[in-house]
């Protein structure tokens, strides 16, 4: 029995001493491979191999930069975008934690609602934008609808599957300490469905800054989609750039965050 | 009277995409006394399982009645705890978390509750594992935590369903020494399914032992080798015994299993 216990120390312990060395090599290699390629981007229109004008430079992109954060009402752009964005999201958060959960726990609700929940998941919710537009103008509450509409889904049906797939062997182990339904429901579902929820809404990130952009793409005033248009029309590739990578490091960041929260709950669950 | 009184017991199953009916149990009568470690064998498929849980108030009663000091079993109760064959720890509850949730679940009155759970953590000898989560434990640590979990809410009467069935021969049979330490000390009433024939006779005060189509009991087998156990009656002549006699009823079941199965 004395040795059974000496056998299962916390796994951490080793895992650090090998991963100072792995990422490390990997980070260097990563970090050449963007050099040479910062370099060949910045030499290739000088040597005429391209067209600077379709392709700038990455000195170019850098002074736009500054530029944008600068001159360029940057603040108030994001803003407006940040507004929609946290608006929708929140909004779906709202509406589709609650009803997955009761969607999980009534096998007929699930069976009723199930199909259309899924057509509309696999059906770009975008489709949608110009019926917004048309109900609810051209300001923040049409991409705000759009957001919504991208993000409830995955998390409805995430939330579902994970209330709905309980290991039935923790429920027969709940009932046989006598606990109640309520007890079942907030002791073992709800704490079991946790990591699949953050699974839904780690896939909501993607669609719903999609939704933002794409929004302001569509029709607006104002907002990170709304400068985009205006650099497209004038052809500003340098300033392009820079508003993707601004677009891409939030949706990547907020990701990356859920992520790691995910894993650290599915740690518990999986082995 | 007994503490535990059966009577007449049956309980039929529906076929699973028919409206037959499959009777896993039938006219089985046992009672049990108080303070009693009764172990229950029988080949696979033979109703241990489903004797155990009708005990446990987790399935309903075809036929007959199941008393608990003069109680009818209508329910789970806290008068029951079940130990089940695999370790339902809830993954995102520590050792010490997982120990409370019996305890919170009947909603324990008796003192706090960490300290209730730490008590019964020290009593499996995990005390120094009380915050580490269930993937980060052996799977015998993980059934001493199973275990340490059903008896913190002091039942009268402890059901485990092949608790070591997933633990090598070796930790097993420590684990079974262990067991009986606890339960000479607790002084529970134990219902044990198992497999294995010699933990069988070492835990047992009575062995039940199970035939199959339906589940029926064979034969009830007193076990009068002295207590407190320890590993060394394992080569004792009435060991010995014990040990042929199930032998011979388990192989006769057996060969009737691979009857049924070259005429289906
Ligand atoms: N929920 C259920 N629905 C239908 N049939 C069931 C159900 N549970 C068990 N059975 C059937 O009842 C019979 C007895 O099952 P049980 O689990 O009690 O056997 P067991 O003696 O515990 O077997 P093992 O030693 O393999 O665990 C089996 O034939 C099984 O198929
Ligand atoms: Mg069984």
């Amino acid at each position: 029995m004395r040795s059974a216990e000496i056998t299962a120390e916390p796994a951490e312990a080793r895992q650090l001493s090998l991963s100072f060395l792995r990422p490390s090599r990997s980070a260097m290699i990563g970090t050449l491979a963007v050099l040479a390629f910062l370099v060949l981007w910045q030499i290739a229109p000088t040597m005429g191999w391209v067209n600077g004008r379709f392709t700038s430079r990455p000195t170019e992109v850098l002074l736009a930069a500054i530029d944008i954060f600068q001159n360029d009402d940057f603040l108030y752009h994001a803003r407006i975008s940040l507004t929609e964005f946290v608006a929708g999201f929140a909004l779906a958060i709202v509406v589709s934690v609650p009803l997955g959960v009761l969607l999980g726990t009534s096998k007929i609700a699930r069976h009723l609602i199930d199909p259309p929940l899924m057509a509309l998941y696999i059906a770009p919710t975008l489709v949608l934008l110009p019926i917004m537009v048309i109900w609810l103008g051209i300001d923040m509450a049409p991409k705000i609808a759009v957001v919504f509409l991208g993000a409830v889904f995955p998390i409805v049906l995430n939330t579902m599957a994970g209330m709905s797939e309980a290991d039935p062997k923790f429920l027969r182990m709940a009932r046989s300490f006598g606990a109640t339904k309520f007890d079942i429901f907030t002791r073992v579902l709800v704490p079991g469905s946790l990591p699949a929820l953050l699974t839904g809404l780690r896939l909501a990130v993607g669609r719903a800054v999609l939704g933002v952009i794409v929004g302001e793409l569509f029709v607006s005033q104002a907002g990170i989609g709304y400068q985009l248009n205006l650099y497209g029309s004038a052809m500003r590739i340098d300033r392009l750039l820079v508003y993707a990578l601004i677009v891409s490091a939030f949706g990547y960041t907020l990701t990356v965050i859920v992520r790691s929260v995910e894993n650290k709950v599915r740690d518990w669950r999986s082995k | 009277m007994a503490q535990i009184e059966i009577r007449d017991l049956g309980i039929d199953y529906r076929k699973p995409k028919s409206n037959e009916v499959f009777s896993a149990v039938d006219s089985v009568d046992l009672s049990v006394e108080k303070g009693e470690f009764v172990t229950i064998v029988g080949s696979s498929g033979c109703g241990k399982s489903t004797l155990l849980m009708a005990v446990a108030g987790l399935v309903d009663l075809t036929r007959g009645s199941i008393e608990i000091d003069g109680k009818r079993v209508d329910g789970p109760g806290p008068d029951r705890a079940v130990v089940f064959q695999e370790a339902s720890l809830l993954p995102w509850r520590s050792v010490r978390g997982n120990v409370k949730f019996g305890l919170e679940m009947q909603r324990w009155s008796g003192g706090d509750l960490n300290e209730r759970a730490m008590q019964m953590i020290r009593l499996v000898g995990l005390g120094r594992f009380s915050d580490y989560h269930p993937h980060q434990l052996s799977g015998g640590m993980r059934q001493r935590v199973n275990i340490a979990r059903a008896l913190a809410v002091d039942p009268e009467v402890l059901l485990m369903d092949e608790p070591f069935g997933a633990l090598d021969a070796q930790t097993r049979e420590i684990m079974g020494t262990e067991l009986l330490r606890i339960w000479e000390r607790a002084k529970k009433t134990a219902l044990f399914v198992t497999h294995d024939i010699d933990e069988a006779i070492f835990l047992a005060d009575k062995i039940v032992v199970m035939g199959r189509n339906p589940g029926h009991i064979k034969e009830v087998i007193k076990v009068d080798l002295p207590r407190p156990r320890n590993e060394s009656i394992l080569d004792s002549d009435a060991f010995h015994e014990l040990r042929k006699r199930l032998r011979a009823h388990l192989a006769e079941d057996m060969s009737s299993m691979q009857l049924v199965q070259e005429v289906a």
